[in-house]
């Protein structure tokens, strides 16, 4: 899995490169915090002892920076880092940090859509097969969310850390036993719905330097397990790179790197509507949620770059017990909010 | 050298993936400008410095806003008429790359249907119009 993530990246490096556009919203970017942070002196945040606003500002783009690496270099969704995170350790209000974890999970798929639709790697039929599942779940969700939130308050927030801290174990778990994927699967029992919708297709591998040919299986499945995968990431704000990819491989037995393509152009749209429900209820502050925006955006083509050069399989097992200790911290949050006894942990 | 043709790539998909691109790009710019407006502007209805404090502090969503100077929960409409402020033009940014899926979607489904893919093509209408309903706010809590 992780020798085909690598090469799906390392085809993104090479796209990277022949578009100037990429290089100069980076330049922009670059432009805009170093003038922030040398010109403007706006007053101290309160609790962050010489800390300011602008200092914040960075330090999130920064942290975004290192979040898309790491999840590019790992092949999860940044929402599944970002999110967690900030649930556990800060105490920042819960739609606040969904509905910026959504933008975290949609900004890098959504600027990697060209280049993965212009190299043919993503599957356009099954993009639109996934569309309105992903779509309606992540709505559906988003909506339970601050339901939750505005019936529940802070009863809410803790179950919210406590069903994140269950899920994020699983997570963890599924990526410690996840050796199952498969390059390019092969699947023996023809899928009739499959064949009706025409689900074939052929993307050329550079590293085989052959087409490859596939069938999508298993749609009626997959189309139930894309909802729940919609209602997860919308709920919790989280995206749904980390389960899509196996079910697009696994199930479906579409090609590991269609898969992942095809997976980040998916939650993209399905993310698109799953963030309305947030903004109208003005969960979306826009100066939080900017530099985590444009860091994901850079961060991933900066990941992109590195997978060429390190061990992937270290970053993959630092994300592992990094998610089974955010997990222990929200699980702990959880309970202490919900039934009041203290659980010692940091 | 290859020893085979390359596959012909779906125009359906290069129409949806372009849009897309250049909207997120154009969206990114916007955020930047919105960013540094934030930080330029003083007396502003929405101040950085009081939001950023707020929001670390605590503070649910609803006392966030109603402790600011605008007093109400914003939704997209109140960012629109206030676009000419930094926290606005920053969520309409963010807002601005979220719906460029939109004309993607219509876009690519014409294509899907000159290909005769019909029954894709009516998929990505339907998405495209639930992505469309979305922003209106009619199923919102």
């Amino acid at each position: 899995m992780v020798k085909a993530k690598k090469n799906n990246v390392v085809t993104k490096m090479t796209w990277t490169k022949r578009l100037p556009e990429l290089q100069f919203l980076i330049l922009c970017t670059v432009c805009c915090y170093a003038f922030l942070e040398l010109f403007i002196t706006p007053s101290q945040l309160s609790g962050f002892s010489g800390l300011s606003g602008v200092d914040l500002i960075l330090l999130s783009f920064l942290l975004s920076v290192l979040v898309a690496i790491i999840s590019v270099i790992a092949g999860v969704g940044g929402g599944v880092i970002f999110t967690p995170l900030m649930l556990a350790f800060t105490s920042i209000d819960t739609l606040i940090i969904r509905s910026t974890g959504l933008v975290v999970a949609m900004f890098s798929g959504l600027v990697a859509t060209g280049p993965f639709m212009r190299k043919g790697l993503a599957d356009i039929k099954l993009v639109f097969l996934g569309s309105l599942p992903i779509l309606t779940g992540g709505f559906a969700g988003s909506v339970g969310a601050i339901y939750m939130a505005q019936s529940m308050g802070d009863t809410g927030d803790s179950l919210v850390r406590l069903l994140l801290g269950l899920l994020l174990m699983a997570i963890a778990t599924v990526f410690v036993l996840g050796g199952a994927s498969t390059e390019y699967p092969e699947h023996n029992d023809p899928s009739k719905l499959g064949r009706v919708l025409k689900l074939r297709h052929m993307y050329w591998e550079d590293s085989l330097q052959k087409p490859v040919k596939y069938k999508a299986h298993n749609i009626k499945t997959a189309i139930g397990l894309l909802f729940v995968v919609g209602f997860t990431g919308g709920f919790f704000g989280l995206g749904g790179g980390w389960a899509v990819v196996p079910v697009l491989n696994l199930v479906m037995s579409v090609p590991l790197k269609v898969s992942a393509a095809t997976s980040g152009v998916l939650l993209a749209m399905g993310n698109s509507a799953a963030i309305w429900p947030y903004i109208n209820v003005g969960a979306l502050i826009g100066v939080i949620a900017a530099p985590w925006m444009l860091g994901q955006i850079i961060g991933g083509i900066m990941g992109a770059h590195i997978l060429a050069s390190i061990k992937a399989a270290f970053v993959r097992k630092v994300l592992i017990v990094m998610l089974f200790a955010t997990s222990a911290k929200l699980t702990a949050r959880g309970i202490e909010g919900l039934f009041g006894i203290s659980v010692p942990l940091i | 050298m290859p020893t085979k043709r390359k596959p012909p790539i779906p125009v359906s998909g290069v129409v949806y993936g372009e849009i897309i691109y250049w909207g997120t790009c154009i969206s990114a710019l916007l955020v930047l400008v919105g960013t540094i407006l934030s930080f330029l502007e003083t007396g502003s209805s929405v101040s950085v410095s009081y939001l950023l404090d707020a929001a670390l502090a605590g503070k649910n969503v609803e006392t966030i806003w109603a402790s600011s100077n605008i007093q109400q929960v914003p939704n997209i409409s109140f960012y629109i008429s206030t676009w000419t402020n930094g926290e606005s033009l920053t969520v309409i940014g963010i807002a601005a790359g979220v719906l460029s899926v939109i004309p993607a979607i219509f876009f690519s489904s014409v294509y899907l249907w000159r290909s005769n893919n019909h029954i894709f093509a009516i998929v990505a209408l339907v998405s495209g119009f639930l992505t469309l309903l979305a922003p209106t706010g009619w199923f919102s809590p």
